[in-house]
């Protein structure tokens, strides 16, 4: 058994993660000491790795609980982790989309601020951010 | 007259959902029983992720009626048929 410490240095997480992850109900000590100090096992080491590389995947809590959920069931199969994983797939490419129309958008804002003397009140920049605030 | 073009139904999914290949078969059917002109198109995410993306799914399986994302997950025949319908009325 190891201590939370120690189990956290395993998984490379901190102690405060794991704690984190144990509020969000994604794993649980294995037991505790007399004292009242969490022990974990090699099982949920491994299950700790599992959740920080999911994380690293881009996969929210939700999404870590879900495949977490279909890893423990004995009839689920590959697809329906591959699902999961196409749908953040999804995800994060529309998330790369509109992000690229954030990043064109502010080209043409930069573009139309040429003159950075320009006194604020007159800057086409705030001037375009009052105009569209006052369409929505 | 200009001929009106066929209503084009596309299902987005993943190879290897069970869910999809289970409910495909009645909401094809009920597909075409509202509409006999429909154009069915199965759409392999992975294949045409821009396209799945440019649509704004999300979640799969789901269903988009010409362009425009109907259904977020897999309806039942019947509200397929509703939707359809109301496409239709839409469109006249």
């Amino acid at each position: 058994m190891l201590t939370i410490g120690k189990a956290a240095a395993q998984a490379r997480v901190t102690p405060d993660t794991l704690r984190y992850y144990e509020r969000e109900g994604l794993i649980q000590p294995a037991d505790k000491t007399a004292s009242g100090y969490r022990l974990y096992d090699h099982e949920q080491v491994r299950r700790l790795k599992f959740i920080r590389q999911a994380q690293e995947c881009g996969f929210a809590l939700a999404d870590i609980r879900t495949l977490l959920a279909v890893r423990a069931q004995p009839a689920a199969c590959c697809g329906d982790v591959r699902q999961v994983a196409i749908e953040k797939k999804l995800q994060i490419e529309g998330k790369i989309r509109t992000m690229k129309a954030m990043s064109r958008a502010l080209d043409s804002l930069i573009a139309d601020c040429a003159s950075e003397t320009m006194p604020v009140g007159d800057c086409p920049i705030l001037a375009a951010l009052d105009k569209a605030a006052a369409r929505a | 007259m200009t001929a009106v073009a066929p209503t084009r139904l596309e299902l987005f999914r993943a190879a290897g959902c069970a869910a999809c290949d289970a409910a495909r078969g009645a909401l094809k059917a009920a597909a075409l029983e509202e509409d006999a002109d429909l154009v069915w198109r199965d759409v392999d995410v992975l294949d045409e992720l821009d396209h799945a993306v440019e649509l704004g799914v999300l979640t799969l399986p789901a269903i988009a009626i010409d362009g425009q994302l109907v259904f977020t997950s897999l309806p039942t025949p019947a509200e397929l048929r509703a939707a359809l319908a109301r496409y239709r009325t839409a469109r006249r």
